[in-house]
């Protein structure tokens, strides 16, 4: 693969922006999709937890959670396809004084068109919800989230007490739904004023069964269905649930997959009912299951899964996929892409059909996003 | 008083590597305070230095003449004008641990 200093994308050119335990890297390729150019790394020795893109035409501009172990945790953003970063001397995410939180971690960036075409959503370590209106560069807390009743009943998982996924509502700029770790799903129907738990039907592992919505519920990942917002595909900590409610209830469809332990979950980017997923062996072996990494797609809502891998290693693969290491970009075939705890980066051009490596050789892999340049 | 900042930081002190400020004579202060007050000339400093609290960061580690204030009276360490202020990334911090009462905590968005 061609390395170069700098993207200088044409329209309609897709980048795959992948964030590392140790920088961020841009691949671009045309739409066909076959051969990729990569420059980067960025942000040296920083893990980028998270990625958004805000596709304004005259200066479209990438933004990175980005994390230092010693110095903390900003967003910064580039408006040269990452040739050049802005980093904020002051930190633009904030908890208030005397909350007695403070900032691990930004693992979501949300950009949400329908609220807004400058706002973005930022989701934390410690878990709270931030609101941007300025395309990103400065940051609120959304009181109603950061004093919720239920937050005392809120657990960390192994990584933190993290609000990692931030679903804004494809049709209503009222409602947003947010994943926390380990607390699940809750959702805001008024534009973030007040916050319902949205947990009915899914298993929860690690508390007493006779509450069986509260506390230790793990979502990993939250995904809309293309055609249908009121349907929600949920990758939880033990189980794999589908919502055809906007979330008041949720149903298991886990039966047919080999585990039901994983991190992300993708829709399909245009059709209905699909959606994909990486199953690990268990909780306790966070890898491939026997070695061999398999896809998993259904093409009817989780009511049957079939298992994709045609490129990808099917021996001796023992490494993970991240819950923001998987996506779809919006092309037709769509494409799919997935990046690994031991530097691979996948990618397919046919729906998943097949795959083939990009790269074997980068940092950890945190966070894949893909986007078509305008 | 005298910062001396490690290279990581200097780009946000206009690439000097030691920062004095004034303090009259009769003025004692605690080390945060100190670095709040340096943060009003150098935000990114304070933001990098200290948390969202105003506590030490817990991977970086601030001497105060020469003693490691994370073993004396931490944050509220008292300084003087001709207190001379170390700051340093801590080892600890490129291990993808974090330490919190003493249980270790994987970062990274692990799994």
């Amino acid at each position: 693969m061609e390395h170069t200093e700098s993207i200088t994308p044409q329209a309609g050119d897709l980048l795959v922006i992948v964030g590392t335990v140790k920088g961020v890297f841009i691949f671009s390729t045309n739409r066909e999709r076959t051969r990729f150019k990569v420059a980067g790394p960025w942000l040296k020795g920083q893990s980028i937890y998270s990625i958004a893109y805000l596709a304004d035409r005259r200066t479209p501009r990438i933004l990175v959670g980005n994390f230092s172990m010693h110095w903390g945790a900003v967003v910064s953003w580039s408006e040269d396809f990452g040739a050049t970063w802005i980093e904020p001397g002051d930190g633009n995410v904030k908890f208030p004084q005397g909350s007695g939180l403070s900032l691990n971690a930004i693992w979501a960036l949300e950009t949400a068109p329908l609220v807004g075409p400058d706002v973005l959503f930022a989701g934390t370590d410690p878990a709270a919800l931030y609101r941007s209106d300025d395309r990103g560069e400065t940051f609120r807390p959304v009181e109603s989230l950061l004093q919720h009743h239920e937050r005392p009943y809120w657990l960390p998982g192994f990584g933190g007490l993290c609000l990692h996924t931030i679903l804004p509502h494809p049709r209503d700029p009222q409602c947003i739904y947010v994943g926390i770790s380990a607390a699940g799903t809750y959702r805001t129907n008024d534009g973030g004023e007040t916050w319902t738990r949205r947990n009915k039907g899914v298993k929860m592992e690690g508390g007493p069964p006779h509450a069986p919505h509260f506390g230790p519920q793990c979502a990993h990942k939250m995904r809309y269905d293309a055609k249908n917002p009121a349907r929600i595909y949920l990758q939880n900590h033990p189980g794999v649930y589908r919502s055809d409610d906007g979330g008041d209830s949720w149903i298991d469809i886990g039966n047919g997959l080999p585990s039901v332990f994983g991190f992300p979950i993708v829709a399909h980017p245009s059709q209905g009912d699909t959606a994909y997923l990486i199953p690990l062996e268990s909780d306790q072996f966070r890898v491939p299951i026997d070695g061999a990494v398999k896809v998993w797609r259904t093409r009817d809502a989780g009511e049957s899964w079939a298992p994709l891998g045609e490129g990808l290693p099917q021996r001796d693969a023992w490494f993970s996929v991240l819950r923001d290491a998987f996506t779809a970009d919006g092309l037709d075939p769509a494409g799919l892409y997935f990046g690994t705890r031991g530097g691979q980066l996948f990618s397919s051009a046919d729906e998943g059909e097949s795959w083939r490596s990009i790269a074997d050789w980068l940092p950890a892999v945190l966070c894949v996003k893909a986007v078509e340049v305008r | 008083m005298r910062f001396h900042l490690p290279s990581a930081l200097r780009r946000w002190a206009g690439g000097n590597e030691i920062v004095e400020m004034s303090l009259p004579l009769d003025v004692r202060m605690t080390v945060s305070e100190a670095i709040l007050m340096l943060g009003r000339d150098y935000p990114a400093i304070r933001q990098r230095v200290l948390d969202d609290q105003n506590e030490i960061r817990r991977h970086v580690n601030v001497f105060v003449d020469g003693e490691n204030v994370r073993y004396t009276q931490g944050g509220v360490t008292p300084v003087s004008n001709d207190t001379e202020i170390w700051i340093y990334p801590a080892l600890s911090g490129g291990c993808g641990c974090r330490f919190d009462d003493g249980r270790m905590t994987i970062d990274q968005k692990s799994h």
